[in-house]
């Protein structure tokens, strides 16, 4: 039997209605991974910045970079030539690159350099026999992939990349002014400036260079993304030139430049006790016992299977304000006794807190998380500065200088507070009372101080000497960082109070050489 | 009575999108004001769709009529209701296409309570609500458990073609609109302890059902769900191997098919399903990561279900029980779901009217 032709007609209809109707339904949800950087022009070159105060190099001298050919010479001419056709063939993806890049380089590295660590921020998965695999730099790209990109390691790879490039555009500056050959743009005017250009001499090009010192430094702490990294490096270099901004040999010896500086901190950084923040299970074992000895109750990971702790000797790293005896100096005393009253008092208050969360103290502690596949406490802090120093329009070295400076202290914050939870190895608030459970992930280390909170104070407290206008923000921020961590479950009060006076005290060791650097505000 | 199907249909399968724990009664639909939904959900392009879309909500009912005969809509002043219980674990997930237990969260186990009414308003049109509660738990781990009321769900289904045939039986095909919209403002950022994925949606499905004169039914349905963009309480995140500096996440569509068959006749149902959800991007979950709540969540579910009208005086209720077992997955737990209850039928017209 046949089916009716007319059935078959109605069903169509009102399918065919309906489809068309909802198809049409495009929804405009679409989300950018990232708003484009504020393009701005920096309202002061900052002339004397090769005068600046170095951190690692002896001065702007240490590299030599040779004087460049004078303008009239034939090979610049051609280089302004080429600058003239390749603009007259500009593409669309050529602009948008440009504008991509507009917004200073070093504050788009800086969001880089985030997505790299949150791409790296995963703890390597458990073998069947319960053990831990270790990333290895040796083979970085063998699972698990190396790093692993945890606060620590993150706040020492965001303190390198800052504070290099920051010493390579100090002594780019320096040779700007002593050369004073200016850019492409200014030199012709059948060049066209494309990006924010000013007065500022442009060999060697402050471009290239960030480009060589950070691109070299990230292979190294993200050797799987090289791909990417020299993509951009590349990208940058081509752009300024694009641009009108810099010719060839302006970008040239700015690249040379770059890899010279890096190869200093490439140096540092094999030396600087990274290596050996491991440590072996002898040695953690070690920790355990002395704790025990004391007649405290050591940490012990609430993973399962337990995970071994997360860079135990991480103290002893090199900081970049402070030497060892002031890591040791400022380490705060011990945490009340895990059999004293005051610590069942402190237990308690985490348990009644999470059990009646309310939802803005979730919010609270969802915001502040920060915990794995995320840019990491110190990266939230990155993503706090960016805004003001764009807001500032500081001048490329200018920027450098504000990321370097929070960075550093940052860094220094992660020391100090490794060295505190591994000189206590204080158990966290589950450990001690199986029935608190967490709203977000538990770190697998110990509690004592919070991290989140020596991180924040130590943060607020330079981006308050670096933006006094923005010091009540910083100040609420590092506080509701604080909090954050009780409402999350995963700290006492006592951790985020102690945590707080200590960041303040590590941030002040950057504050005062901020003070004294010759850069001003 | 013989609408229970529809209605367990309705958390099965209508609002799909269950990150690693597949069965959760999702609903979430909006109310009659569908239309007010849809505009927000989409504003510019949706304008022009409003009036028809409103005018279907209001017009169609069920959400998944693959039962049969007369029962599978609810005649016209009939109030077809119902509470549910829903037990669903897994203790294995799939980390993308990677299958694996983790020793952090050991079993996982969501239940729920739901409330559910399918009301005709004609005979070819019925409206659905449903509204649920849920619990997770994990068995192991620090993470703490959630619960709360989850997401309103409503749909409107309309029976637009019922006729003969062949001599063996009928042939009905329905077009449905559905939307879910959370009820409360439970945090979708806990996966996968998370309640739900707060996530706004509608979703436009199409049944076919052939139901034999002796009992023996066949049905297909699909369905394509919109998802509205979720606003986390962080402002970045990190997925399909991209930094978000946002709060806004952007959640792919989803599309789900069902293909049921069994035997129904005077109020008893046995009946197997299949079903596929298939997620429209999003990213897997990376080794050793939680899961993000758009994430590519992708599944298979066999299920059989029983349906049951208890004899006596109380006539008008019956006894439902469904299980599930998902065979294969991506991004979601390999979940065991047992779903039970009870549903009661109310006329409100008169007797001898046509039912």
């Amino acid at each position: 039997m046949s089916v009716p032709r007319r059935l078959v007609r109605s069903v169509l209809s009102v399918f065919c209605t309906l489809a068309v109707m909802l198809m049409s339904v495009t929804c405009n949800k679409q989300v950018t991974p990232a708003p484009p950087l504020p393009v701005f022009t920096p309202e002061n070159d900052d002339a004397n910045a090769g005068t600046w105060k170095m951190i690692v190099l002896s001065g702007p001298t240490q590299i030599a970079v040779p004087a460049p050919a004078a303008v009239t010479d034939p090979a610049y001419v051609a280089e302004l030539t080429s600058i003239k056709s390749q603009q007259a063939a500009i593409t669309s993806d050529q602009k948008n690159m440009i504008a991509d890049w507009s917004g200073s380089g070093v504050l788009r590295w800086n969001e880089i350099l985030r997505g790299l660590v949150a791409q790296s921020d995963l703890p390597p998965e458990p073998n069947p026999d319960g053990t831990y695999p270790v990333p290895s730099a040796a083979n970085p790209f063998a699972f698990p992939q190396f790093p692993f990109g945890n606060p620590p390691y993150a706040a020492r790879a965001y303190s390198y990349v800052a504070v290099a490039q920051y010493e390579a555009l100090k002594a780019a500056w320096y040779y700007k002014y002593q050369y004073n050959r200016l850019s492409p743009s200014k030199n012709s005017s059948s060049i066209q400036s494309l990006m924010p250009t000013t007065n500022l001499p442009s060999y060697p090009s402050e471009d290239a260079a960030v480009s060589a010192v950070t691109s070299t430094l990230l292979q190294l702490l993200f050797p799987t993304a090289v791909d990417q990294i020299t993509q951009q490096a590349a990208q940058q270099q081509l752009v300024v030139q694009l641009a009108g901004k810099a010719s060839a040999s302006d970008v040239a010896a700015g690249v040379a430049l770059g890899q010279a500086v890096a190869a200093v901190f490439v140096a540092r950084a094999g030396s600087d006790g990274m290596k050996n923040a491991t440590g072996t299970t002898a040695q953690w074992q070690a920790i355990a016992s002395a704790v025990a000895a004391k007649g405290e109750i050591p940490w012990i990971s609430q993973e399962i299977p337990p995970r071994p702790p997360q860079l135990p000797f991480f103290g002893n790293v090199k900081a970049w304000m402070m030497t060892p005896a002031d890591i040791v100096n400022e380490r705060p005393g011990p945490p009340p006794s895990t059999s004293s009253p005051q610590m069942a008092q402190e237990l308690a208050i985490v348990k009644q807190t999470v059990a009646n969360l309310t939802s803005d103290q979730l919010a609270i502690a969802q915001k502040w998380q920060d915990g794995v596949s995320t840019t990491t406490p110190p990266g939230h802090w990155n993503t706090v500065a960016v805004p003001y120093i764009s807001a500032a329009k500081f001048s490329e070295v200018r920027a450098a200088r504000a990321l370097a400076l929070l960075d550093m202290a940052l860094h220094d914050a992660a020391v100090a507070c490794w060295d505190t939870k591994y000189t206590y190895y204080n158990p966290r608030p589950e450990q001690l009372d199986p029935s608190i459970k967490t709203v977000i992930g538990l770190p697998n280390f110990p509690s004592y101080t919070s991290g989140h909170s020596t991180f924040s104070a130590a943060a607020a407290d330079v981006l308050s000497y670096l933006f006094p206008a923005g010091a009540s923000d910083f100040a609420s921020m590092r506080d509701e960082a604080a909090t954050s961590r009780l409402y999350g479950g995963i700290h006492y009060n006592i951790d985020n109070e102690t945590g707080k006076a200590h960041g303040k005290r590590v941030g002040d060791y950057t504050v005062r050489f901020a003070q004294s650097d010759g850069a001003g505000q | 009575m013989t609408f229970v199907c529809a209605l367990v249909e309705l958390s099965q399968v209508c609002f799909p999108s269950h990150p690693i724990r597949p069965h959760r009664p999702n609903t979430g639909n909006l109310p009659v004001r569908l239309g007010v939904v849809v505009y927000r959900l989409c504003t510019k392009p949706l304008k022009k769709l409003l009036p028809p879309l409103v005018m279907l909500a209001s017009l169609s009912a069920t959400l998944h009529a693959q039962t049969v005969d007369d029962a599978i809509m609810i005649p016209k002043k009939t109030l077809f209701t119902g509470a549910l219980y829903s037990h669903d674990t897994w203790n294995q997930y799939w980390e993308g296409p990677l299958e694996r237990t983790n020793g952090n969260l050991g079993t996982v186990k969501t239940q729920s309570v739901s409330w559910t009414g399918n009301y005709g308003i004609t005979d070819r049109l019925d409206v659905l609500v449903t509204v649920p509660y849920v619990w997770t738990h994990a068995s192991q781990g620090v993470l703490h458990s959630m619960h709360g009321f989850q997401d309103f769900a409503l749909g409107a289904k309309y029976n637009f073609l019922d006729r003969p045939f062949t001599e063996a039986g009928r042939i009905r095909a329905f077009a449905v609109v559905a939307g879910g919209i959370p009820m409360t403002g439970y945090t979708p950022d806990f996966q996968p302890l998370s309640i739900g994925l707060g996530a706004k949606r509608i979703a436009a499905r199409g049944t076919l059902n052939f139901q034999s004169n002796r009992g023996w039914f066949l049905t297909g349905s699909t369905a394509y769900t919109w998802r509205d963009n979720v606003t986390l309480n962080r402002n970045s995140y990190f997925t399909e191997g991209q930094l978000f500096l946002t709060n806004q996440v952007q959640m792919p569509n989803v599309f789900d098919y069902v293909v049921s068959g069994g035997w129904f006749r005077r109020g008893l149902m046995l009946q197997g399903l299949f079903f596929q959800q298939r997620t429209q991007g999003g990213g897997d979950i990376r080794r050793q990561d939680m899961p993000f709540i758009s994430n590519m969540m992708n599944l298979s579910r066999v299920s059989g279900m029983v349906m049951y009208p208890i004899p006596g005086p109380l006539h008008n209720l019956a006894y439902q029980f469904t299980y599930g077992y998902v065979v294969d997955g991506r991004n979601v737990g390999q979940s065991t779901t047992i779903t039970t209850g009870f549903d009661y039928t109310v006329h409100f017209a008169k007797r001898g009217q046509k039912q």
